[in-house]
């Protein structure tokens, strides 16, 4: 492959008018999505409208497209990028011009992506992301493959005159790991339904309420009551069609969830290079995302009763102030577990999870108990309502939960702190562990509220760049000492935290 | 040269050694006047919708509410005032640490290195009795950034002067 020259400013291929239109009208439908549908309704139910005829209509929708794409045209011809020493140049904007300066070492992902209408006319998108705000955000609608890669690997060289030398040395690319489609479509199935069927619920409610003033003149409930017409007084009818509601629940949650794993991380695959990890995935949204160690904060490995049988880990990689929506493509699902154990050491190359493993005191089981003991009583309030007088039945629910919520939630909750790094195991039904650098935090609190200070028990927070974590209740002279020696870590080393 | 010496740690720094420095007292006025604001502002309120609403079960609970209102007033002066002893604050060489608190008491570290910058602000009320607020941030969560209420404004300024110095790498 012949290196491309990025040094004189240049344009991204011309088909991006066509993904900077797509886009565009994309946003203008969802913005003015209600709208439309608002003047649809109403001009289909009388003609107050009068003026609007069918050719009226076309000439205005005609226009709103000719105005969109005349800003595409013009944003096109004025986004123009180049690489200059070892910074990234770009200028942009029709009438407001404004030039951003970006260092290469301040980057902080770059990824290449890829939605269906890039697949379809064969371009990516490639996205240059700093430690900064959402806003700081910058995102190259339209390259061909090619170029985009040199231009990522450009960006994440050293010194442009490295770039030569470097091609000439064979990198070192092996893929290390392939979600097949078993393992994925296993991982769907073993997801929390009840996410999903959240998900599914909210949105039902949302279209509902949405179109609920048309549903209500087409007379559906009416039809949908003398279709069904429970009768009163028979209890097995009306369990019955709860038992066949709550069966279609579970089965509509399932599908969501299995529809969405295969989805977001079809071809799931991890790349190993020298010194960076790739991950590839997804179907309609193809990205590819290079991540470097020295920049990643924390790692969460998630895992649960069923998926730890199966053989089912995931491992979400936290960076610092990855825009919120950015967040969910850093994760890899269908871990085995030492391949998880490879891919963390390949990370925090000194970690070995070996050390001793310290639990919070056993004040812990009883806040916990507390708290759900308070949301348990709460819920008893609209049971009585809807119950009746039965409703203490539902308290032999709420204790069995309570009981092992408190039992599992204390067994999971353990730490370990070594040389390098701070592990913290918690978790109820998912069992979660986060591990940090010691020398990557950012701040200390030692926390004790009124009761604790008499049983000298406090809790440590720890904040990394992502994330915030906690030793949950430990003795007063445990919790001063980690605190004592974390910060000795931090301010000993002069390391910096990316 | 590489050392990898095994550390002690009973020899570490303790932060239970830490000699804090309270926050200026005339803080606690501002504190008072602002609280007072707030609880007078829901008690016209709270009159208000008396004399605007006619229902008897709303004249009946009236004075209930308004009797758990004020003891809630009450009780939050009183911890407040109690809270106020707990604001204080030390500056050692390597970090800055802020504790404060009575019920909820929390002692928060943030290491010099770690600063990404200093802010100074300076409420209407707070010009008036010549104090500041000086606000750390790091580019850890949001919630965990340090902000010192109550400062002099002279301490402030040196204060952010001493740490800007020493992050930016001039010192």
């Amino acid at each position: 492959m012949e290196p491309i020259d990025f040094s004189q400013p240049a344009r991204q291929s011309p088909k991006g008018i066509l993904i900077i239109f797509a886009l565009n009208t994309y946003k203008f439908i969802t913005r003015f999505f209600v709208l439309i549908l608002a003047l649809g309704l109403s001009l289909s139910k009388k003609e107050s409208f009068s003026f609007l005829t069918t050719t009226n209509i076309t000439l205005i929708i005609l226009g709103i497209f000719l105005v969109i794409l005349v800003f595409a045209v013009l944003k096109y011809l004025n986004f123009k990028f180049h690489l200059e020493k070892d910074e990234f140049h770009l200028s942009t904007g029709i009438i407001n011009k404004e030039a951003t300066i970006l260092p290469k070492s301040k980057i902080q992902n770059v990824y290449i992506k890829q939605n269906f209408i890039q697949q379809l006319i064969n371009v990516v998108s490639l996205t240059i992301e700093t430690a900064g705000d959402d806003k700081a955000e910058i995102e190259i609608n339209a390259l061909d493959r090619h170029t985009a890669l040199e231009l990522k690997d450009q960006l994440f060289s050293k010194k442009q005159a490295e770039v030569a030398s470097l091609d000439e040395t064979p990198k070192e690319r092996t893929v290390y790991f392939k979600a097949s489609i078993s393992r994925l479509f296993l991982e769907g199935i073993s997801q929390n339904h009840i996410k999903s069927l959240l998900v599914i619920v909210s949105f039902v409610v949302g279209l509902y309420s949405e179109f609920e003033k048309y549903l209500q003149e087409l007379g559906i409930a009416d039809r949908l009551k003398s279709t069904i017409n429970i009768e009163t007084g028979s209890i097995l009818n009306f369990l019955l069609a709860n038992l066949f509601l709550v069966a279609i629940g579970i089965l509509g949650s399932m599908l969501f969830s299995v529809l969405q794993t295969f989805v977001s991380n079809f071809n799931l695959e991890v790349v190993e290079n020298d010194d960076t990890i790739e991950i590839n995935k997804g179907l309609f949204n193809k990205m590819s995302l290079i991540l470097t160690p020295v920049k990643i904060q924390n790692l969460v490995i998630k895992t649960n009763r069923l998926k730890a049988y199966l053989g089912l880990h995931t491992l979400s990689i936290k960076q610092a102030m990855v825009n919120k929506k950015q967040q969910k493509h850093f994760k890899i699902v269908a871990l085995e577990k030492h391949q998880v154990a490879h891919l963390v050491q390949k990370i925090f190359s000194e970690y070995d999870g070996l050390g001793e493993n310290h639990k919070p005191e056993a004040y812990y089981k009883r806040v916990l108990m507390l708290r759900s003991m308070f949301i348990g009583a709460l819920i008893n309030i609209p049971a009585y309502f809807i119950l009746g007088d039965y409703f203490w039945l539902i308290n032999l629910l709420i204790i069995t939960w309570i009981v092992l919520f408190v039992h599992y939630t204390y067994k999971n909750a353990s730490f370990q702190i070594t040389d390098e790094y701070l592990t913290i195991n918690s978790g109820f039904i998912d069992r979660v562990r986060n591990i940090s650098e010691l020398h990557k935090i950012q701040s200390v609190v030692l926390k004790q509220t009124i009761f604790q200070k008499q049983r000298h028990i406090a809790s440590v927070y720890i904040a990394t760049a992502s994330n915030t974590v906690r030793i949950p209740y430990i003795t007063e002279e445990n919790a001063s000492s980690i605190y004592d020696y974390l910060l000795f870590k931090v301010e000993s080393q002069d390391r910096n935290w990316m | 040269m590489f050392t990898n010496q095994q550390i002690n740690l009973d020899t570490l720094p303790s932060i239970d050694d830490v000699d804090f420095k309270p926050i200026s007292k005339q803080y606690l006025s501002i504190i008072i006047l602002n609280r007072s604001l707030v609880f007078t502002l829901v008690i016209i309120a709270l009159f208000v919708a008396k004399s605007m609403v006619n229902d008897v079960n709303f004249r009946m609970l009236f004075w209930y509410v308004f009797g758990a209102f004020v003891l809630f007033a009450i009780l939050n002066l009183v911890f407040t005032i109690l809270a106020f002893k707990t604001r204080k604050y030390a500056i050692r060489e390597q970090d800055v640490i802020y504790t404060k608190g009575v019920l909820v008491n929390s002692i928060a570290a943030v290491p010099i290195s770690r600063i990404q910058h200093i802010e100074i602000s300076r409420s209407w009320l707070a010009r008036k009795f010549n104090l500041a607020t000086l606000n750390i941030f790091t580019a850890g969560e949001a919630g965990i950034d340090l902000s010192i209420e109550g400062l002099n404004y002279s301490e402030a300024k040196k204060i952010n002067d001493f740490l800007s110095k020493k992050v930016n790498g001039t010192d």
